[in-house]
């Protein structure tokens, strides 16, 4: 009987639990030593699916509850849970060499890079999954085999250009970024973090300090009259501000200013005695119900809105002061879910742009991704089916499998198989990128954070410029080092100890990752705001058209793939979390644009619906056999359906 | 729903209320709770569907251990069907949970009105004469069936359900529907409003991409004896004219116009489907008529007088911006 280890990674939210009582059920012929991280503990919202928790275990850690349930169905195996952030130091690559194989459920982007580096380091085999919905994927990694899970570069969260969010929504995800990014922020957050609330799209001039006082409690304000000043003064004075500005206009239906005159004549006295006595129950307390709005799911009005606007505003201030200058948007407040929703709905309503419900606007706020236990229960199957065969080293069978909503060719699961990796990965195949940058305004520090920290998705990066180190974290830095690299991290990059200029090259390491990547560096003068709002385009992480490893079609089952076109089937990556959701696509009742196919014949897809209606994400179409190259063979590719 | 439910939210945001509401109001029977069945009923209890009865005779013995995570050791001996039931209702305290230690072909040669009752019917690891009987009693019940076997790796799961409507799919793709290959008389009017050659480029590149293909499309149509482009070399000629309308490079409307041509290609009148559920006799309604036929019966009525033989245009209320 061979002692095999398996380490089980991440995320009991949806897959691990059903993976870890499967992998027990058919671990029986070997004697499982498991290992579970997972730093998150158990929320109600859970219930509907990680089914190895119950509401009595309602704030307790995941790994450490999951564990318990299994030894109870199997109690002799060994599982140590890790009630811990998987970033940590701790799990370096010498703990991830001790096992025969990865089992990773995380939901997001950063992380699972983080584990996929950590394991072609340590050279142990991944599995990787996701689930959305109704969709899912079990992908399999072997370093030298297949593509990491770098290879193809997954879309990045999405996010609005500034001037959108401030002057010019024209989309319900904007208003509720607004609502909660900038409104929220400036009212309740830090006071001293910088705000675009008063930018204006010609403004040079940000937040200047005259602008600010504005959102400042007087002494002896009664706290309506406050509420009603600030609402006249977003969504009336500031709107109003913006249509003296023509040119912005001109193309684009005006806003309406709106005050709160208009829409509530009469201060809003105490109604039906609810909220007089509130002195007892303060953590709990909601606009909603003091106003008897009781469906979430209800769409309001405008006058309802702003009746939520003001009692919300009246509610923090009244009943959790103290909070104020330290909230940070929780979707889970029920009283900043209920501030958000109407704030971001009267800008809409000033945008002509169609309001929605709590419901709706907490799903976009809040980021939440819509699941069920079926699903999960399908991907965990799955999981286990690829790891056997991974265990077995039975790699002619490694399958990477897609789980639809709808069949494609009558099948519900897509088995593809693994595509060699790619050899322009900068991961695994360690290619060279290249960066545009105005060397002599960006700062070191936008490099790390946009670049080496966003894109790269490195943690504890260490800089390097041929011989000279212009950056390095770590626990054993000397307190002057530090000092030199913050210094570092406020000059523009010509002006560096060891200048970075055009022509030159960066070397970016993350140690505990083992990942390396090169990076050239060209000065460019000018950035586009809106396509480039960064400032600084990174390039070079193509992708290749992956070769097949042969030519055989893939599994037999009617799966067909042709031999020189590299074939997704309808989804591809599935991230369980994307920073900012594209275009509220989270409701049940929203609908996706069909787009032409180019011989005229409409296809089955779902794009995005996109401003720039760029996309030509041809797919392959149900019911043909030919199948089409897709437009844009880049890093949009993945993201054919993207998914909130 | 009077409160949040908290613990439905995910799933609220995959089938909404309506879908949430039906799975609450359904009794679901299961026979035979080996693995395949548990499993199924796992995922509906966690869901909130209303009830479930499970029947299966046998009784837990050492081998159900290591593949049925519903019992444990201490179930041995006992009941499968009570313990595989006590755990469930463990998962979702808002289902009600019903077990019957008997052996399900007994049951369904012995008590087949039993599975009236039902909404649905999963019936795990028959055997096939047993699924026959099962598959009769049902159609008469009006029960939903659904079968499950499974054997190691492989398995089936069949469905057995007679002809029922869904209103509201939900579908995930549409076409925004203008009727551009037949447009309504207020459509038409504003269209002719306006001149596509109009000198002025900045109202130029600011036609409607709608309302130039509207025009094209009649004028082609009048060159055509009333056909729209229906062959390959035709639409190809139709997306020439368009491109020769363009004045600038720059011009996104005639570019949209372009890509938006097939809206123009499309057939007139109704898809043959359609045709045929409408003129299926249960469109004929009567007092006892389903909801989707009486539905049909109005549907009807409409394409023939005021559709003038098209069906209602597909109504949405975030399109405004076609109109910019």
């Amino acid at each position: 009987m061979v002692v095999q280890e398996l380490l089980l990674l991440g995320i009991y939210k949806e897959i691990s639990c059903c993976g870890l009582h499967s992998i027990a059920a058919l671990m029986h012929s070997f004697a499982c030593i498991c290992l579970q991280i997972d730093m998150d503990t158990i929320e109600v919202s859970n219930l509907n699916r990680q089914f190895l928790f119950r509401q009595s275990h309602v704030g307790q850690s995941k790994a450490k509850v999951a564990r318990d349930a299994v030894l109870r169905f199997r109690p002799h195996i060994s599982i140590t849970p890790y009630h811990a952030n998987v970033k940590d130091s701790n799990f370096n690559v010498d703990f991830f060499k001790q096992f025969n194989v990865i089992l990773n459920g995380l939901d997001n982007l950063d992380a699972r890079r983080h584990v996929n580096r950590l394991c072609l380091a340590a050279e142990v085999p991944l599995v990787e999954s996701g689930t959305t919905g109704f969709l899912g994927q079990v992908t399999v990694h072997v370093k030298g085999k297949t593509e990491c899970y770098e290879c193809q570069p997954k879309p990045a969260p999405k996010t609005y250009p500034v001037c959108t969010i401030t002057s010019t929504p024209s989309k319900f995800v904007h208003c509720v970024v607004w609502a909660k990014d900038l409104l929220f922020a400036k009212l309740f957050g830090d006071k001293n973090q910088d705000n675009d609330l008063n930018v204006r799209s010609n403004d040079a001039a940000r937040s200047s300090k005259n602008a600010d006082d504005v959102f400042e409690w007087g002494e002896n304000e009664d706290i309506e009259q406050y509420g009603r000043r600030i609402y006249d003064h977003v969504f009336g004075y500031n709107i109003e501000q913006a249509l003296s500005n023509e040119e912005t206009w001109k193309n684009r239906n005006k806003p309406r200013p709106i005050y709160c005159r208009d829409v509530l004549p009469d201060i809003m006295t105490q109604r039906n005695g609810n909220n007089v006595d509130k002195t007892d129950d303060l953590s709990s307390a909601s606009a909603m119900a003091s106003l008897g709005l009781k469906n979430p799911q209800d769409i309001w009005c405008l006058m309802e809105n702003t009746k939520v606007f003001i009692e919300a505003l009246k509610l923090f201030f009244t009943n959790r002061r103290k909070e104020i200058g330290n909230l940070s948007f929780d979707k889970d407040d029920l009283l900043a879910v209920e501030f958000v929703t109407a704030a971001a709905n009267i800008r809409a309503a000033s945008f002509n742009i169609p309001l929605q419900s709590l419901f709706e606007a907490k799903g976009i706020a809040g980021n939440i991704v819509h699941a069920v236990a079926t699903t999960n229960a399908i991907v965990a199957g799955l999981i286990v089916i690829e790891a056997i065969k991974v265990l077995k080293k039975d790699t002619e069978s490694y399958r990477m499998t897609y789980c639809l909503e709808h069949p494609s060719k009558k099948m519900l699961l897509m088995p593809v198989e693994p595509f060699e990796p790619n050899k322009s990965c900068c991961v695994c195949s360690e290619t060279p990128l290249s960066l545009e940058i105005n060397t002599h305004r960006s700062k070191l520090w936008d490099f790390v954070e946009k670049i080496v920290k966003a894109k790269l998705g490195m943690n504890s990066p260490l800089i390097m410029h041929a011989t000279a180190l212009l950056y390095e974290v770590g626990d054993d830095l000397e307190e002057d080092e530090i000092a030199n690299y913050n210094a570092n991290l406020e000059k523009v990059l010509s002006e560096l100890p060891s200048p970075v200029t055009g022509g030159t090259m960066l070397t970016v390491e993350d140690l505990q990752q083992e990942f390396t990547c090169n990076i050239h560096i060209k000065h460019r003068e000018e950035f586009d705001e809106e396509k480039e709002p960064d400032g600084m385009v990174l390039s070079g992480w193509t992708q290749a058209l992956p070769e097949k490893k042969d030519a055989k079609t893939s599994n037999g089952n009617g799966a067909s793939t042709s031999k020189s076109l590299p074939t997704k089937p309808g989804n591809t990556e599935i991230d369980t979390e994307v920073k900012e959701i594209s275009d509220g696509t989270v409701s049940p009742g929203t609908k996706r644009k069909l787009s032409e196919f180019s011989d005229g014949s409409p296809v089955d897809h779902s794009s995005d619906v996109d401003e720039t209606r760029n996309n030509k994400k041809i797919q392959k179409h149900d019911d043909e056999d030919e199948l089409v190259m897709l437009d844009h063979w880049d890093s949009d590719m993945s993201k054919k359906q993207r998914l909130p | 729903m009077a409160e949040p439910k908290t613990k439905y939210d995910r799933q609220l945001r995959i089938w909404g209320e309506q879908g949430q509401t039906a799975l609450e109001k359904a009794s679901i029977c299961l026979l035979n709770c080996g693995p395949t069945g548990s499993e199924t009923l796992k995922n509906l209890v966690l869901g909130g569907v209303g009830s479930i009865t499970v029947i299966d005779g046998s009784k837990v013995e050492l081998g159900d251990l290591g593949n049925n995570f519903m019992v444990d050791e201490s179930c041995v001996g006992q009941s499968k069907a009570k313990c595989v039931c006590t755990f469930l209702q463990e998962l979702n305290d808002a289902v009600k949970a019903k077990f019957i230690e008997e052996y399900p072909e007994a049951l369904v040669d012995s008590n087949p009105s039993f599975f009236s009752q039902f909404t649905l019917v999963v019936a795990t690891q028959l055997a096939e004469d047993s699924m026959m009987k099962l598959d009769k009693i049902c159609r008469e019940a009006n029960v939903l069936l659904i079968f499950a076997r499974s054997y190691g790796l492989t398995g089936f799961v069949r469905n057995s359900v007679k002809e029922h409507a869904v209103i509201e799919s939900k579908p995930d793709h549409f076409l925004d529907d203008l009727r551009l290959n037949n447009p309504w008389s207020e459509l038409k009017r504003f269209a002719e409003s306006i001149d596509l050659k109009v000198p002025d480029p900045v109202a130029h590149k600011h036609t409607p991409y709608v309302v130039i293909l509207v025009k094209m499309a009649e004028e082609w149509a009048k060159a055509h004896g009333g056909a729209l482009p229906s062959t390959r070399d035709e639409k190809k000629e139709f997306k020439e004219l368009l491109k020769a309308g363009m004045v600038a490079m720059d011009e996104d409307n005639y570019k949209e116009a372009i890509e938006a041509s097939f809206k123009v290609f499309a057939p007139r009148g109704i898809s043959s489907d359609l045709q045929q559920i409408i003129h299926d006799s249960c469109s004929e309604v009567d007092s006892n008529s389903s909801d989707f036929w009486v539905m049909v019966a109005a549907l009807k009525e409409f394409i023939v007088n005021e559709g003038g033989g098209e069906a209602p245009l597909e109504g949405f209320n975030t399109r405004y911006d076609i109109f910019n």
